[in-house]
């Protein structure tokens, strides 16, 4: 018992990069705000990221990489439920834990910085909860897109790394998105990168002008990635069968 | 014995090329994901925590050797031992008639992260580029410190490692190692207080990265060296006395 939830709080502490990312930027406006962004707005930012992130976050593209791979999908498959409604039940599971060990890294942001603390309005909250969801739902579908790979190629982890990196610059991991150069940073709008994940942050700091839009690129992205991992689902349990496995 | 191991470790990736190319693919884009933040933030201020960009840079390509060597030697054979102590698979490795540490952190190498080599080398060489040249002493000092901070890390690899013989499933403490080593793609002097302390002492990942560099810049005491030494030792000390207690409570699979 004590080795999975060992596993547990090693899995949750692999997603403390904003605190890294924190340390930059923090150093960076030492001298002055940049585009906006002082010391306390980095430091709410970066916390905000943190929590978002934890909320959405999942683990799909490993965990279904692995089961292709060993095979262990198959004893799953003969079960009356679907195996990504499994997953989705089990990483659903897992939020209660991931906001306890969420709690004292807040906590002590706050001791750091008491003034990041703030109180967002009923409708605000309403929006970010909303946008958070559809984050966690694009961020799942995401990962198991680059998941069901697997039944293609070997690489899944892989690639999926790749869409990781454009996302920590693009999806506003690494950087808040305003501090993108203004090209960059008009594309970025519109990609799902930022769907993932700054758009509950920027609508829960009240720094994204237009909620409503946000939250309509979000739903467009999920939807286009459900469609999708629907197709490649029936695509790859063809190839899968094919092999033999 | 070395040179057999490596030679295996070859003959693999040769054995599977077109995965050897996406995973030399995958490392080229990654290696950009670790520099493109550096560009952006520089674009906003000129000095950072005391460093300018070009001297951040020497910092990236530090990090990047450090990331290449953890990818092709440490992360394939951490997974190795704890899947080996998982399944028992590490009564082979035990029973061999060499130094059971010796072939477990060296019995998987994953040659595709060489360009991350390449790439820090690389990003070095641009560094250094713009830089006043650095003294033989300053590149011999970065040597000594950059080795020093490649044996603390082994040592606490190993020390990670042990843990698995205890806890059994741990197989993902290795995302848990690249995140630690995150930490050290920024130059140490944004970190403050206890954190700098940590980061240059506990898990010594700004020895590796910002001490070579601050040694090629003529700003390494004479202290940082006997520090990252001390650490060294300490670190390489302990993982070896925990590893050969880790052995003997090592029951295998069945038992």
């Amino acid at each position: 018992m004590v080795a999975y939830r060992a596993e547990m709080v090693v899995w949750i502490l692999t997603a403390t990069m904003p605190l890294v990312m924190l340390a930059l930027w923090n150093a960076a406006a030492a001298q002055g705000p940049l585009a906006g962004f002082g010391q306390a707005e980095f430091a709410r930012y970066f916390t905000a990221t943190l929590v978002v992130r934890q909320l959405t976050g999942t683990w799909l593209v490993w965990e279904l990489s692995n089961m292709v791979r060993t095979g262990s999908l198959s004893p799953q498959l003969l079960r009356p439920l679907h195996p990504l409604s499994l997953n989705l039940a089990e990483t659903l599971a897992a939020l209660p834990f991931r906001l306890v060990v969420l709690t004292p890294i807040v906590a002590a942001l706050l001791v750091w910085r008491p003034d990041i603390a703030f109180l967002p309005a009923p409708s605000t909250l309403l929006l970010t909860a909303l946008s958070t969801v559809l984050a966690f739902l694009l961020s799942w579908l995401v990962q198991g897109l680059f998941g069901m790979l697997a039944f293609w190629l070997d690489q899944s982890v892989g690639l999926f790394s790749v869409w990781f990196a454009i996302y920590a610059l693009l999806g506003g991991y690494f950087l808040p998105l305003p501090l993108l150069p203004p090209m960059v940073r008009d594309a970025a709008r519109w990609l799902p990168f930022q769907a993932t994940l700054a758009a509950p942050v920027e609508i829960l700091l009240g720094t994204n002008g237009d909620p409503l839009e946000a939250l309509a690129v979000q739903l467009g992205w999920v939807l286009v990635a459900g469609a999708l991992a629907a197709w490649m689902w029936r695509a790859g349990l063809r190839r899968y069968g094919a092999v033999g496995a | 014995m070395l040179g057999a191991l490596l030679r295996v470790a070859f003959m693999t990736a040769a054995a599977y090329r077109a995965s050897f190319l996406v995973d030399v693919g995958v490392g080229a884009m990654t290696s950009v994901g670790v520099l493109l933040p550096l560009v952006f933030v520089y674009d906003h201020a000129a000095v950072i925590g005391g460093w300018t960009f070009h001297e951040a840079l020497l910092v990236t390509g530090f990090f990047l050797l450090l990331q290449g060597l953890s990818g092709m030697l440490i992360e394939p054979n951490l997974s190795a031992v704890v899947e080996g102590v998982r399944t028992g698979a590490l009564d082979y490795l035990v029973l061999k008639p060499v130094d059971a540490q010796l072939v477990a952190s060296l019995q998987r190498i994953a040659p595709a992260k060489v360009w991350d080599l390449l790439a820090g080398g690389a990003v070095l060489a641009y560094g250094l580029h713009h830089l006043p040249a650095p003294s033989a002493l300053g590149v011999l000092e970065a040597a000594g410190l950059l080795l020093a901070g490649l044996g603390a890390m082994y040592g606490l690899w190993i020390l990670v490692i042990c843990t698995s013989f205890w806890f059994v499933r741990v197989d993902n403490l290795r995302f848990l190692l690249s995140s630690v080593l995150d930490t050290g793609r920024w130059p140490v002097g944004i970190y403050q207080g206890w954190l700098r302390l940590v980061l240059t002492v506990v898990v010594p990942v700004a020895v590796v990265t910002s001490f070579p560099a601050m040694a090629l810049l003529h700003r390494a005491q004479p202290v940082l060296v006997l520090q990252a030494a001390a650490v060294a030792v300490t670190l390489l000390g302990l993982s070896r006395l925990t590893w050969r207690l880790a052995l003997r409570h090592y029951t295998s699979a069945s038992s």
